[in-house]
């Protein structure tokens, strides 16, 4: 039994950092319709800047994400405006091209800057155990798990009650409309998707204590990204968030109860499974 | 049921004019810069391949690393583990592969939720795959396989090293771009655009939509692990984190792309200016400053898509055009 409740334990806990990462591209998409395939390389890039501050000035990622984020809010701002926004008018299909192109560049960027040796960036919460009864639970991913479900109850109250949040509702829900209203649409988009990339850089810190990190991780993180966007219906927060916790779940279940290789499958397999049963994903209003 | 463009196509002197100037090629070139073209041909085989899914339908495939993977890796082990000829693994993997084609088409129509998850589906179906070739002994697992030695023999599938390899590699890229022309003249090419452009108005004519998506997705499996079967004999090692990732999915639509999407020789361009251009890259900066090459495809296609939404073929086919039109270019009027 205790078994099942470490693997509960650690599902929750990952799968809080994953419904955060996939926030960010579902924050995007809701605005301004794009998906995002380089989202994973720029969770890399935050971890690599994490361990260039570290190895710098001995930072702790915790610390070192004060400087991340604004950074990769710039960067996110950046790419939007030049490289995106020129976009708007095509084929929404020539977006996934360039971002898969953006992908590459960014990958093998770090690969130049850093090698492609496995790095690690300590912290000095890594080791720290806690433990309840029979399970263990490791102290960065319970940071991890109570900053993700801060910002997501952060970002969702932004979103109800501040003027920013409902110009960002509006333009997801008829960006005409808003325009018309008074709204500067493209202002709302390029900065939606700087806070999305820039809470990519709040992930990263999470995740960063006791993963080693490779330059050629980013599309394994786009990968599960978009399984929980897509399991959560795409724009809903609350869904987003569940499916996070459905498919943290599933990988700790499988690793725990089911051979290695099997193991790593049982995401996606849970994910085609709910996806042919409920197309829509796991939101109860279809949009 | 092929229009007469495809006929056009095959009695065109270009064509065999190209296609005869290559295939002397092997004959003056050092092998570096057969492996070079040889390289370059296996990418305009599985771009072309992948257009006909990505291009024509529109459908941005991400999961023919499975079909290259199948192709590949399957053939190989068949091979190594049980003895079973690669003719027979090539038959084999192919048939697997267009199985799973079709299957993943099917279960795309079944979301009914558009090219997106189109997209994301089959991303998810390649990390599946590369997963369990890792982890599975049999394809490999992460060290990959390691082929016989090429002595030449035929009917074991040998070819007999860089000429061989470059003769057949050219044949199969031939008859891919050729399959390509003749399905953009045929009915299926017609179906295929009209679903591209708008899915739910084609349905509304009575375009069977489901069964042209597993038509091309099957035709493009079957060719493009094929080609997996061909590329693996050359390269004589099965490397899984080559083959059966989605990075080389990746590689191939931004090849496509580069060369414009849904054309008959667009893929074509885009895979041999690119490869070589990389492999140069990376035979000149490689060793140094490990990464460069792939960087500056990045750049390049980036660049191309914002210069260039359509690709590079469009373009220098107006340009021809106009050339062609006027004559000469004019001498623009001088102003002052």
């Amino acid at each position: 039994m205790s078994e099942f409740w470490q693997a509960l334990a650690q599902g929750v806990l990952i799968g809080s950092t994953y419904g955060l990462l996939a926030l960010g591209m579902g924050l995007v998409y809701g605005v301004s319709g794009i998906v995002n395939f380089a989202h994973g390389d720029f969770i890399s890039l935050a971890m690599f800047m994490s361990l260039a501050l570290f190895s710098a000035f001995a930072l702790d990622p915790y610390v070192s994400a004060l400087i991340t984020i604004p950074v990769m809010a710039l960067i996110g701002g950046l790419v939007y405006r030049y490289l995106l926004r020129p976009m708007a008018g095509h084929q929404f299909l020539m977006i996934v091209q360039l971002t898969l192109g953006l992908s590459l560049v960014i990958q093998n960027g770090i690969l130049m800057v850093f090698g492609g040796q496995p790095a690690r960036t300590p912290s000095i919460v890594e080791s720290k155990l806690i433990i309840l009864g029979d399970v263990v639970l490791r102290l960065p991913h319970l940071i991890a798990f109570v900053v993700a479900f801060a910002m997501a109850i952060g970002l969702y109250v932004m979103l109800r009650s501040t003027d920013f949040g409902r110009s960002i509702r509006a333009v997801h829900q008829n960006a005409r409309a808003a325009a018309l209203m008074g709204v500067d649409v493209g202002r709302v988009q390029v900065v939606t998707f700087a806070i999305g990339v820039g809470i990519l850089a709040v992930a990263a810190a999470l995740l960063l204590p006791g993963t080693p990190i490779t330059p050629t991780q980013g599309l394994q993180y786009t990968v599960i990204t978009l399984l929980v966007v897509v399991l959560g219906g795409m724009t809903n927060f609350v869904s987003i968030m569940l499916s996070g916790l459905v498919i943290g779940l599933s990988e700790a279940f499988g690793q725990i109860y089911v051979s290695d290789t099997l193991g790593r499958l049982v995401p996606y397999a849970i994910f085609v499974l709910i996806m042919l049963f409920r197309p829509q994903g796991l939101t109860w209003r279809t949009s | 049921m092929i229009g007469k463009g495809f006929y056009q196509t095959l009695a065109s002197p270009w064509l065999w004019g190209v296609l005869a100037v290559a295939a002397c090629l092997p004959l003056v070139l050092n092998s570096y810069h057969l492996h070079l073209l040889t390289l370059a041909l296996v990418y305009v085989a599985l771009a072309s391949a992948w257009n006909i899914v990505g291009g024509m339908a529109g459908q941005i495939s991400l999961a023919h690393s499975l079909f290259i993977g199948t192709g590949a890796m399957l053939s190989t082990a068949l091979l190594l583990k049980f003895g079973i000829n690669m003719w027979a693994g090539l038959v084999i993997a192919a048939a697997i592969s267009g199985a799973l084609g079709a299957m993943i088409a099917w279960i795309d129509f079944r979301f009914q939720l558009g090219h997106l998850s189109f997209v994301l589906i089959t991303l998810a179906f390649a990390e599946m795959g590369a997963i369990i070739v890792e982890g599975w002994e049999f394809l490999g697992g992460a060290s990959g396989l390691l082929l016989p030695r090429d002595t030449g023999d035929l009917l074991a599938f040998q070819f007999g090293g860089g000429h061989g390899a470059f003769w057949v590699m050219l044949g199969l890229a031939a008859i891919i771009v050729l399959v390509n022309v003749a399905i953009l003249n045929a009915p299926l090419g017609y179906y295929l655009r009209t679903i591209r452009d708008n899915e739910k108005a084609a349905q509304a004519i009575g375009v069977n939509v489901l069964r042209h998506k597993i038509t091309a997705m099957t035709i493009s499996a079957v060719l493009t692990s094929i080609v997996g079967t061909c590329y693996v004999r050359y390269l004589t090692f099965a490397d899984p984190y080559l083959l059966a990732t989605p990075t080389i999915t990746i590689e191939i639509v931004l090849f496509a792309t580069v060369g414009g999407l849904g054309r008959p020789f667009g893929p074509a361009l885009g895979a041999l200016l690119l490869v070589p251009l990389g492999e140069v890259l990376r035979g000149q900066l490689g060793g140094a400053v490990p990464g460069l090459h792939y960087f500056i495809y990045g750049v390049v296609v980036i660049v191309v898509i914002l210069a260039t939404p359509r690709g590079l073929l469009p373009l220098a086919e107006r340009a021809w055009r106009g050339l062609r039109r006027r004559g000469p270019e004019p001498r623009p009027a001088s102003v002052s």
